[in-house]
């Protein structure tokens, strides 16, 4: 497949799910607590995907899961991209024993899993939305410094660094100018990878309890309580199921075709 | 965690036996002596101590197959006595004789004697223990052993429930140590081995005292997942689950002849238990109006869809001294907004409703939000584990609202205690409660205990929503399980497969 395919069918997914999420903030079927449907109800009729155990409407439960998927993806990569901006920026400009500290924790954190150390902050604090951003965005930052101390470690021993030193450019504009530049590609094809893999964090979390409470309708969450009805009530586990696949999916093609433009680019 | 808590003791009415079985023929009886019943269950226990919080798992492994007390609690709800031969009760009900079996003997070998009765008992009112019934064993004051094959129990003050209380003490090995992960019993089966996070083995004790176990052994596997305990009935992995955890599962065995469901008498209860000491649910008023805005029906029918029992509550159909209360503060929203008027709150206000994290809570708090938003009343739901409900609920009474299943029979005396976690206190109650304690006949208790529910059910000390079915499901092959209230207890020893 082209670059380019990856990276078109890649946007059209997370578009489809973007916009599926837009509309829900202007109009929605049912009102979420809306619990008037009938247990279990089939597909068809007023819900177009059936109903769930309470009676709610389960295309609304998907639609709001959507934004709970996106807003997550959204807020760790922030989290993960601003700490592990700076933690790397950091790290790279660091020589030395400093230099040989900062790769070893920073090690020490990749080796730990994400999904653990979520759920570790998650359990010391509570289980909530914010709360899980949080730690998959903490989770995230730590891959993405490791990745920004070696891409900044490179850009510096270029020689446009040491002719922009000699022109006596202060490291502050340095930085600006031509590290974060020759760096963002990079960056952005691995924070696009990140987005995705914070959408299954997230829905992991959901799945085990950790996530985003009730009644807010986490496709994990659906998933789980879709897993005692999947014999008499199938589209109630295999609707979120397919959301979270469209929107990985279509996250790490965005992801691939952005990487193979990079790669492209350096050649 | 009542449910851990209290399961930790809990026998169970319900929890009795059927027992099925017999007339098999000599050959028969010989080759299903030999089979090993494989069980299915959720509840993997915590530890092996029921006084220990060892959850409602070791309950259900244990209790009679591999400890037993004094007495033991029979499918009709009466007491019989088990390793007590006989007892005698002195005229003014403070002073009980027990004359124990002869012949007893624990696993380990060594004869039962007053001295491990004692003991036993002391396990159970330690300050330690985390055992439910405690507090109903405060009453004794003394325990002597004039011999080895008598105890002699002192009451500071009349107890009916006394015997009742004395079949969830297990009579365990005074000299055994550590029994969180070992065992020393004198039941039908003794402790095989215990892979945590997997299976626990019982096999048939040699030296039983009593009619032996009719096979040889019980291995009880441990699923997380409702979904893979159903999967390993279906390819035969085990042979009886022993409660089904959701409705929509059992049509694959109600249509298959292979299988038998079994529709079973329960008591365990989901309650949305109020902290009544503090504000706004001190106020009965304001109970009444959250009980009437909930239709616990729809809630019920929502989780177990046709199964299940409306509860007005905290008196299970079991309990002698049932009476239906559903009509008491039921589903009537007009009613729940007349009433919060009343408390002075015509525009609802909002609590938060520490729900644990596991099924059905999540669902259910759902629900509840979704109603008490039709009478103005904001519900913020807060996740904890159980672990969590156990140090912030239970123990520090850290709460306004709560959700939590209780799955012990006789357990309405609990609103008779001030102190217990909901805080429910009205001294005709506990009054009421106390009286029928000290009652002369199970009459008087009966009539006593029926006055004091009533009141409870109309002060909506708590909101009883429901009443869990308990569904046993087992392959044809199978007679002589326990039907009833299985999440407590599950007598193995009667089990035949042919």
């Amino acid at each position: 497949m082209s670059k380019r395919l990856h990276l078109y069918i890649g946007l059209v997914l997370v578009l489809i799910v973007a916009g599926a999420v837009l509309v829900s903030y202007l109009w929605l079927p049912f009102a979420p607590d809306d619990t008037s449907g009938g247990r279990l109800a089939p597909p068809g009729g007023d819900h177009l995907l059936g109903t769930d155990k309470l009676g709610r409407d389960l295309l609304t439960q998907l639609l709001i899961g959507g934004r709970i998927a996106l807003g997550t993806a959204l807020g760790a990569v922030a989290v993960g991209g601003v700490l592990g901006l700076s933690a790397g920026l950091l790290a790279g400009f660091a020589t030395r024993w400093l230099d040989d500290a900062a790769a070893v924790v920073l090690d020490i954190l990749i080796a730990f899993p994400t999904l653990l150390l979520a759920m570790l902050i998650v359990a010391g604090s509570g289980a909530s939305l914010g709360t899980a951003i949080l730690a998959i965005g903490l989770a995230m930052a730590a891959i993405v410094a490791r990745l920004v101390r070696v891409l900044v470690k490179q850009v510096l021993g270029r020689d446009f660094i040491t002719a922009a030193r000699v022109a006596g450019v202060s490291w502050p504009r340095i930085v600006l100018s031509h590290v974060l530049p020759n760096i963002a590609p990079v960056l952005l094809v691995n924070l696009a990878l990140q987005a995705g893999l914070a959408v299954l964090a997230e829905a992991s979390l959901s799945y085990l309890g950790l996530g985003t409470p009730p009644p807010n309708a986490s496709w994990g969450r659906m998933l789980f309580e879709a897993q005692a009805t999947v014999l008499t009530s199938p589209v109630a586990a295999i609707a979120p199921g397919l959301a979270l696949v469209t929107l990985v999916i279509g996250m790490n093609l965005t992801a691939d075709g952005l990487r193979l433009g990079v790669s492209d680019a350096d050649r | 965690m009542l449910r851990t808590l209290a399961a930790v003791t809990a026998l169970g009415l319900a929890g009795a036996l059927a027992a099925c079985g017999g007339g098999d023929d000599d050959a028969t009886v010989k080759d299903s002596a030999a089979a090993v019943i494989q069980v299915g269950s959720v509840y993997e226990p915590q530890n092996l101590d029921n006084t220990a919080g060892g959850g409602q798992g070791v309950t259900e492994a244990l209790n009679g197959n591999v400890y037993e007390g004094l007495f033991k609690l029979t499918d009709t709800g009466t007491v019989e006595p088990l390793l007590a031969k006989e007892q005698k009760v002195s005229d003014d009900g403070l002073t009980y004789t027990f004359t124990l079996r002869d012949g007893v003997k624990f696993h380990s070998g060594k004869a039962l004697t007053s001295a491990d009765v004692k003991a036993s008992i002391e396990r159970v009112t330690a300050e330690n223990s985390k055992s439910a019934r405690k507090s109903n064993l405060a009453v004794i004051k003394t325990i002597t052993t004039p011999d080895d094959a008598t105890v002699v129990v002192q009451l500071s003050a009349r107890s009916i429930s006394f015997v009742y209380n004395l079949s969830y003490i297990w009579i365990v090995n005074a000299a055994a140590k550590d029994l969180t992960t070992t065992a020393d019993g004198t039941g039908p089966y003794k402790l095989g081995e215990w892979k945590r996070g997997s299976t626990l083995s019982l096999t048939k004790f040699d030296g039983y005292w009593g009619t032996p176990a009719k096979n040889a052994g019980v291995v009880f596997h441990y699923f997380t997942d409702a979904t893979a305990l159903n999967n390993a009935l279906l390819t035969n992995a085990v042979d009886v689950v022993t409660s089904e955890q959701s409705p929509d599962a059992l049509a694959q065995f109600t249509s298959n002849t292979a299988y038998k469901v079994n529709n079973g008498k329960g008591t365990t209860k989901l309650l949305l238990a109020f902290n009544d000491k503090v504000a706004p649910f001190d106020k009965p008023a304001v109970r009444q109006a959250i009980s009437a805005a909930i239709d616990d029906k729809k809630l019920l029918t929502s989780i177990w869809g046709d199964y299940g029992t409306p509860i007005g509550s905290m008196v299970p159909p079991t309990d002698p001294w049932y009476e239906d209360l559903t009509s008491v503060n039921a589903y009537d929203p007009a009613v729940a907004k007349q009433k919060l008027a009343e408390a002075g709150l015509p525009n609802g206000f909002s609590f938060t409703l520490d729900t644990p994290s596991y099924d059905p809570h999540p669902t259910a708090a759902t629900f509840i939000k979704s109603e008490l938003a039709k009478v103005g009343v904001t519900v913020n739901i807060n996740t904890i584990t159980a672990d969590e409900w156990y140090t912030k609920v239970y123990q520090k009474r850290d709460f306004q609202a709560t959700m939590q299943e209780h799955v012990n029979d006789r357990d309405v005396v609990w609103y008779g205690d001030p102190d217990f976690y909901w805080g429910y206190s009205n001294p005709q109650v506990t009054a009421w409660i106390k009286q029928a304690e000290e009652a002369r006949t199970t009459d008087e208790q009966t009539a006593l205990l029926k006055q004091a529910n009533k009141q409870i059910a109309q002060d909506a000390a708590s909101d009883w929503l429901y009443l869990y079915p308990q569904i046993v499901v087992a392959s044809s092959k199978l007679s002589g399980y326990p039907l009833n209230g299985l999440n407590a207890q599950f007598f193995a020893y009667d089990i035949v497969k042919n």
